[in-house]
């Protein structure tokens, strides 16, 4: 059969030998993974194949933002695989040779439902950050416009409100990926918290993170001050920035929110998505802005609506006019096959019938080569 | 194939749907003789329209369609389908977990299936003897009895069900109770096999009694 019962460093230099020369047929498994585990040298020989991030890699580099059922498929097959795929493999070109003398430039994943824009912006943030980039990654913008049980008015400016809970998780997240950053950056003003509290000219960018989590009642202006900071430093070439966004169409769409007398808020008048709606702006250079459009999440549009036009509506088209747009599409035949590979291989296909021809062409027809849909149909089988 | 005909609005003249593929990609010599009829017969006949459970799917099981609706309420199948689905997915995921961290030797006794691992804690939990309620001289007596085929597999989904609807915590959901205890039925443990042994000495104790039944 497929021999199961192989140790994993014989898996590992098998399918590094088959990733350079023909895959053999009598192996037929190792042809859907690569020991490629660095993204930069991901070429379109590796396309439609598996590469796996260590796990402490994975801790380190995602504490937020990996989809929900991905996380769940970490913890049970005790490994993380992601597939390289086209889009993905455009995008790491693009931002390989981008000049970051050059003002940042935007790019916008964009697709139907269930097709992989997500992991597509995940392995785009795994590559920037072996390269050494400083990656400010939102999770999902959604969760900034909708549910929020908290709404402080803002002591900065009157007219805005503050959302404490979600600026101090997502503060916390980003001190585990960026730590060695907030050590050697340097604030360049003087910021005062209140009464007492000041940091001086000349502190690290970990005081002003420390006093958002200590103090959560300024944690969203923390989270402004951060943004305006790395914003201001990125020209100057001592580290990259790149700002990944999921969901972005939340930023100019509407909310869910009602202040205390019951009139709705629109979503300038929140201090986080005021302060993200500034960093989208091409005004800044030494990096880039990857974001991605998302239906699933956002309020008040229509479920068919996929394109950039429909999801950002005019505000929003306008405002990140220009961008370079990247559609990530379903799987094709050969990406199929390596997602149909992996899973036998893992064990997670278990029903007799799903090992033969009839029901993997049974799966690719109900799927409609959907990943979303596959894998929620190879789930109870 | 048997069909209830009392209460059918159909003409008789109409015939049952033939789902299964292989049949049609047969060539016409392979066929026997009935078969040859039957073909015939469909391109004269008309045909009666196809239930919703009936499937050609290879992925398609009786059992778990059976317990599905069971598990119905109100007639929200897709509710009871999307439970089936999610039990079926927790199993498979405790058990492929426990496989990828379990050590080379004890791989191979881990079953990971959850389509055998539900049909052998079906088969755990059915009863081989049943009891029941024969009123001779003005006193009812519970009798031993044995069961028909359908009668355990009825017993032990119902009791499967029971068991998962009532002895929970009000915040576990229904696929995560049901998937433990088809997992502790599958291993002999849990309440539902104490169920059946319980049902079995209350059958050994009324011995006495079994020559009161006449069927």
């Amino acid at each position: 059969d497929h021999g199961f019962g192989l140790p994993t460093s014989a898996r590992g230099c098998l399918s590094s030998v088959s990733s350079q020369d023909v895959p053999t047929p009598e192996k037929p498994r190792a042809v859907f993974h690569t020991s490629e585990s660095d993204p930069a040298k991901h070429t379109e020989h590796h396309e439609g194949r598996h590469y796996s991030i260590p796990l402490q890699e994975v801790k380190a580099v995602f504490p937020h933002g990996l989809p929900y059922r991905f996380q769940q498929q970490i913890q049970t097959f005790n490994e993380a695989c992601v597939m390289v795929r086209r889009p993905a493999l455009e995008l790491l070109t693009y931002l390989g040779s981008s000049n970051l003398a050059h003002p940042a430039v935007r790019y916008v994943i964009y697709g139907e439902r269930g097709t992989g824009k997500t992991m597509t912006l995940c392995h785009v943030i795994h590559y920037c950050s072996r390269q050494g980039w400083l990656v400010l990654h939102i999770p999902d913008a959604h969760l900034w416009v909708k549910n929020c049980r908290e709404l402080l008015q803002s002591s900065y400016n009157k007219d805005r409100l503050d959302q404490p809970l979600q600026a101090s998780a997502w503060l916390k997240n980003f001190k585990t990926s960026n730590e060695h950053f907030l050590r050697e950056i340097k604030t360049q003003k003087k910021y005062t918290w209140g009464k007492q509290e000041s940091t001086e000219e000349g502190r690290p960018l970990g005081e002003v993170v420390e006093q958002g989590l200590a103090r959560v009642r300024s944690a969203s202006d923390a989270v402004g001050v951060v943004l305006k900071e790395l914003k201001q430093q990125s020209h100057r070439g001592s580290f990259r920035l790149l700002v990944a966004v999921d969901g972005v169409n939340a930023l100019w769409g509407r909310t869910t929110l009602r202040k205390e007398d019951k009139s709705p808020v629109s979503p300038e008048e929140l201090t986080l998505v005021y302060n993200l709606r500034k960093m989208m702006r091409n005004d800044w250079s030494g990096g880039a802005v990857v974001t991605t459009l998302s239906q699933t999440g956002s309020l008040f549009k229509p479920s068919s609506a996929y394109l950039p036009q429909e999801l950002l509506g005019k505000e929003g088209f306008d405002a990140l006019d220009p961008f370079v747009p990247i559609l990530v599409p379903n799987y094709s035949p050969r990406e199929f096959e390596s997602c149909y590979g992996y899973y036998l291989e893992r064990r997670w296909l278990q029903h007799e019938k799903a090992r033969t021809e009839d029901g993997k062409a049974e799966l690719q027809f109900l799927s409609g080569s959907n990943p979303r849909q596959l894998d929620r149909l190879a789930g109870p089988l | 194939r048997l069909v209830q005909v009392r209460w059918s609005r159909y003409n008789p003249s109409f015939l049952e749907p033939e789902v299964n593929k292989e049949l049609y990609q047969k060539p016409r010599e392979e066929l026997t003789e009935e078969e040859r009829e039957q073909m015939e017969l469909k391109a004269v006949r008309p045909i009666k329209a196809a239930p919703p459970t009936l499937s050609s799917s290879v992925f398609s099981d009786p059992m778990i369609s059976k317990f599905t609706n069971m598990m119905m309420k109100d007639g929200n199948k897709v509710l009871a389908r999307s439970l089936m689905t999610q039990t079926l997915e927790a199993i498979k995921r405790k058990q492929v977990e426990k496989y990828h961290k379990a050590p080379e030797n004890e791989k191979e006794a881990i079953e990971c299936n959850p389509y055998v691992i539900f049909h052998q804690a079906l088969k755990n939990c059915q009863p081989i003897i049943g009891l029941s309620n024969i009123t001779k001289g003005g006193k009812t007596y519970q009798v031993p009895v044995p069961l028909k085929d359908n009668r355990k597999r009825f017993l032990a989904m119902k009791w499967l069900i029971t068991e998962c609807r009532e002895n929970k915590h009000r915040r576990t959901l229904m696929p995560e109770k049901l998937s433990q205890e088809l997992l502790l039925a599958f291993n002999n443990e849990g309440p539902i096999i104490k169920k059946k042994h319980v049902l079995h000495k209350m059958a050994e104790a009324n011995r006495a009694y079994a020559h009161f039944r006449w069927w």
